[in-house]
């Protein structure tokens, strides 16, 4: 009995806290008042889940701390953002990458691979000189620029390269592509010619961006025209998407030759904080949007709030009366998405092959290796999966936070502290973790605006809100200095 | 060997020479006197660099020299350049006694944020002191303190005893602040050379094997932390001394980010690495923000990206690594051209 207690007596006291915190908020605060609270801790916890579960397999399998899982998280806001309010920037853009990776995939097929390995370094020139040709004079910025209007955000009436340029400029990359993928294959033993039905892809690719080229405005006009709610699902996969191809480009070709001199990807994760936040703000501006929230979580009217979720389903009002308060109905769905996401992700680890070299990898990678499995790719995919959940909350996140470079630096951070809480490389962990972490922040903001009093106290201590973004610190030290590796992390 | 030592000792008393007679070159260049337009300008720029090197110089300490990654460094920086604004303002110190009072104060802080955050190791560490280093900036930037910290708007107009005030007796705070990075590096090549510095070293290298060899590391890597803290709020203090405030941004990641830069920039594992990062870095930016405009960051991090990838010793390590082949290579060079001459 006592070994038995002794063996869990970090769970018990964690029991008897949650208890005791339990008793405190009940007495100091309405139900009504204490589920809003909640509900608020688990939207922010959700939000929090979808950065720390990345960073925490990310790191538990490839030893990386992705400093810039924030970013991605920031860099996915604004894709989903661009796809719901202007997807010009979007629809001008893709066939070039598209064309790029098609000529890429290309080379291949191509006899480059006799050449001679001195060739390289002229043609990775060559391939940027054309690449640099090919998009000179291409302005981003004012593709990105909208209006306010009544409406909401619309593009504004920039002019567009004529299709004509349009079309050269990507049969251009298409070419830099190729020299690009000629230099990178040339002089590798091991580059054979691929079967002849993967040609379909670079052809399909390169298809798909001469299509796309003169079909910009009206495709645009399209995408506009669809009711907000399959926008914003589709900005949802957008975002998601853009994240996962984010994210694994940077495994492939910044973290990978890394991982003989850890610390350096730690560095260059930390530089791409640096450009990517550089980035953003050179193509959508230093200032902040604000994303609408679509149709199913915006009506007003008589019959509002819903009384119930079941009712919101038919009214799609813009809150649900929660114990007699409103609670804004999108926030029950990122709470929903996140919890979608927790049991998606806890599938693929428990179910799939993938997931079970994931969970090997975790325990010993090289083991993994020697067996066999190519843990390089099983890498990649793991990177881009956490990269696209990043970015996938950082979507979710837009229309209820707003949209602005900085919005990454402030999850990433609160992200961290979940992570560690929970202990890395532990999923569960993340999952605790972003909740913990979420529910404090629930608490502090409503400290904030109503003081707190404790027992021994006459009258209520008001904070500002700074207080309550740094008091997560203080439970990350309190569960530092009790569990080093974290509530669920193993010991070293 | 003994020779290397003496031209590398001629290198740096040169460079201080030079440093020495630099504001009387440049006026005597520009045809302005030293006190005021283009000569003074470049005070500023050097005394910025002087500050920014002993920053940097303390980074590496902990990061080259111990093997300490921490992403938390603003947090001395910026406690630093508060305690003394602080002190200087609202409490009516004078100088000494606040930079004494910054010093005490450093020595406490890196004690509790080194015995709290070294309880985890490697990127664990670089985590915990990034979110303590926030913690202090979201504090200076809290409401709740504003009569103290000036809040979002940080302290403004320290007032700086005017016999050092960096805007009438420029070149006087010229000569302190390079006497200050001088002294600082002085005391760090100490600390490094000293039997301490060489567990340091150990514990950078293997820290198992520093362990099993007896000594307890913690204490060693405690004196680090608290080395390089103090070293870092002491030029927290000096740019305090020279912006004539001290404002939230100095307890950001940007200047953490920014040591860092230094640092791998001019090359880990050396004490005159980063002090040259220190001047690249504030040239370059300057340079770059002359040409390209508001968009030079962006520039600077794929230069960063760039050196990580491809120059992972930064410019003294590469020096250091290559300078012998290089020198060779030259030699021979010269030595058959001399021979190209003799018999044509």
């Amino acid at each position: 009995m006592i070994e038995w207690i002794q063996r869990r007596r970090g769970l018990i006291a964690g029991i008897i806290a949650a208890i005791l915190f339990a008793m405190w908020a009940s007495s100091q605060y309405e139900p009504r008042v204490l589920a809003s609270i909640l509900l608020s801790g688990l939207t922010l916890g959700a939000l929090y889940f979808l950065v720390t579960s990345g960073l925490s397999l990310i790191f538990g399998l490839m030893d990386v701390l992705n400093f810039a899982h924030g970013t991605l998280f920031m860099i996915g806001a604004y894709i989903g953002f661009t796809l719901y309010a202007n997807p010009r920037l979007l629809l001008n853009t893709l066939p070039f990458v598209l064309a790029f990776v098609a000529g890429w995939l290309l080379a291949r097929w191509l006899p480059f691979s006799s050449l001679p390995a001195g060739h390289r370094r002229p043609l990775w020139v060559v391939a940027v000189l054309v690449g640099v040709f090919a998009v000179w004079g291409f302005e981003l910025a004012p593709l990105a620029t909208t209006a306010l209007s009544s409406g909401g955000r619309v593009p504004t009436e920039q002019a567009q390269a004529p299709v004509g340029l349009f079309i050269a400029r990507t049969l251009g990359l298409a070419i830099a592509g190729l020299i690009a993928g000629a230099a990178f294959i040339i002089g590798s033993e091991h580059a054979r010619r691929p079967a002849n039905r993967d040609l379909a892809w670079p052809i399909g690719l390169l298809a798909l961006a001469l299509i796309i080229a003169p079909l910009r405005l009206s495709a645009e006009g399209w995408i506009l025209a669809l009711d907000s709610n399959t926008r914003f699902l589709l900005a949802l996969v957008a975002g998601a998407g853009g994240g996962a191809a984010l994210g694994g480009l940077m495994e492939w070709s910044l973290i990978r030759p890394l991982y003989s001199r850890p610390i350096y990807q730690v560095l260059v994760t930390l530089g791409l904080v640096f450009v990517g936040t550089e980035l953003v703000k050179g193509i959508w501006g230093p200032g902040g949007y604000f994303m609408e929230l679509p149709a199913w979580f915006s009506r007003r009217g008589p019959s509002c709030p819903s009384p119930n979720l079941i009712a919101w389903l038919q009214d799609n009002c813009a809150s649900i009366d929660v114990l007699g308060r409103p609670f804004p109905s999108y926030r029950i769905f990122i709470i929903a998405l996140g919890i979608a996401m927790f049991i998606g992700i806890a599938v693929l680890l428990r179910y799939t092959r993938l997931g079970m070299i994931i969970r090997a990898g975790v325990q010993d990678g090289e083991m993994v290796q020697a067996l066999g499995i190519n843990v390089r790719r099983v890498f990649t995919l793991v990177f881009a999966l956490g990269a696209g959940l990043a970015a996938l909350g950082g979507v979710a996140a837009a229309p209820f936070l707003g949209i602005s470079p900085g919005l990454g630096q402030e999850f990433q951070l609160q992200a961290f502290i979940a992570v560690v809480i929970g202990g890395m490389g532990s999923f569960t962990g993340a999952a605790i973790g972003a909740l913990l972490v979420g529910l404090a922040r629930a608490f502090g903001d409503q400290i904030v605006l109503t003081g707190i009093q404790l027992p021994w106290m006459s009258e209520a201590m008001t904070f500002s809100p700074s207080i309550a973004r740094a008091s997560t610190v203080l439970i990350m030290a309190l569960v530092l200095l009790l569990r080093p590796a974290g509530l669920f992390g193993k010991k070293e | 060997m003994r020779d290397r030592f003496t031209s590398s000792q001629w290198a740096g008393l040169t460079l201080i020479g030079g440093l020495i007679i630099f504001p009387f070159v440049v006026s005597l260049f520009t045809g302005q006197p030293v006190e005021s337009g283009v000569p003074k300008f470049w005070q500023g720029m050097l005394i910025q660099v002087f500050i920014l090197a002993v920053f940097a110089m303390s980074y590496d300490i902990l990061m080259g020299y111990t093997g300490i990654l921490s992403f938390g460094h603003a947090l001395f920086f910026g406690t630093g350049a508060y305690t003394i604004g602080i002190l200087l303002k609202h409490a009516g110190w004078d100088l000494g006694s606040a930079l004494l009072a910054v010093i005490v104060i450093a020595i406490i802080q890196s004690l509790i944020v080194g015995l709290l955050s070294l309880r985890v190791s490697g990127v664990y560490f670089a985590m915990v002191t990034l979110a303590f280093a926030q913690m202090f900036f979201l504090l200076a930037e809290a409401t709740d303190f504003r009569q103290w910290t000036g809040a979002e708007d940080g302290l403004q107009s320290i007032p700086v005893p005017a016999w050092i005030s960096p805007t009438t007796e420029r070149l006087r705070f010229y000569y302190v602040t390079l006497a200050f990075a001088i002294i600082m590096y002085l005391l760090a090549r100490q600390v490094v050379n000293s039997p301490t510095g060489r567990v340091m070293m150990a514990i950078r290298d293997n820290e198992t094997r520093a362990k099993v060899l007896g000594y307890h590391t913690l204490t060693f890597k405690l004196i680090a932390i608290t080395v390089s803290g103090v070293m870092a709020a002491l030029a927290g203090a000096f740019n305090a001394l020279w912006n004539l405030n001290a404002n939230p941004a100095v307890l950001g990641v940007g200047t953490t980010i920014n040591a860092l830069l230094m640092t791998i920039i001019g090359g880990v594992g050396s004490l005159i690495g980063p002090m040259l990062g220190a001047g690249v870095i504030q040239l370059l930016g300057y340079w770059l923000n002359v040409f390209f405009g508001p968009s030079w960051p962006l520039l600077f991090g794929i230069v960063y990206i760039l050196i990580v990838l491809f120059l992972p010793y930064g410019i003294v390590g590469t020096w250091r690594l290559r300078s012998a082949g290089w020198l060779a290579m030259w030699r021979e060079r010269s030595r058959s051209l001399i021979r190209f001459f003799n018999h044509p």
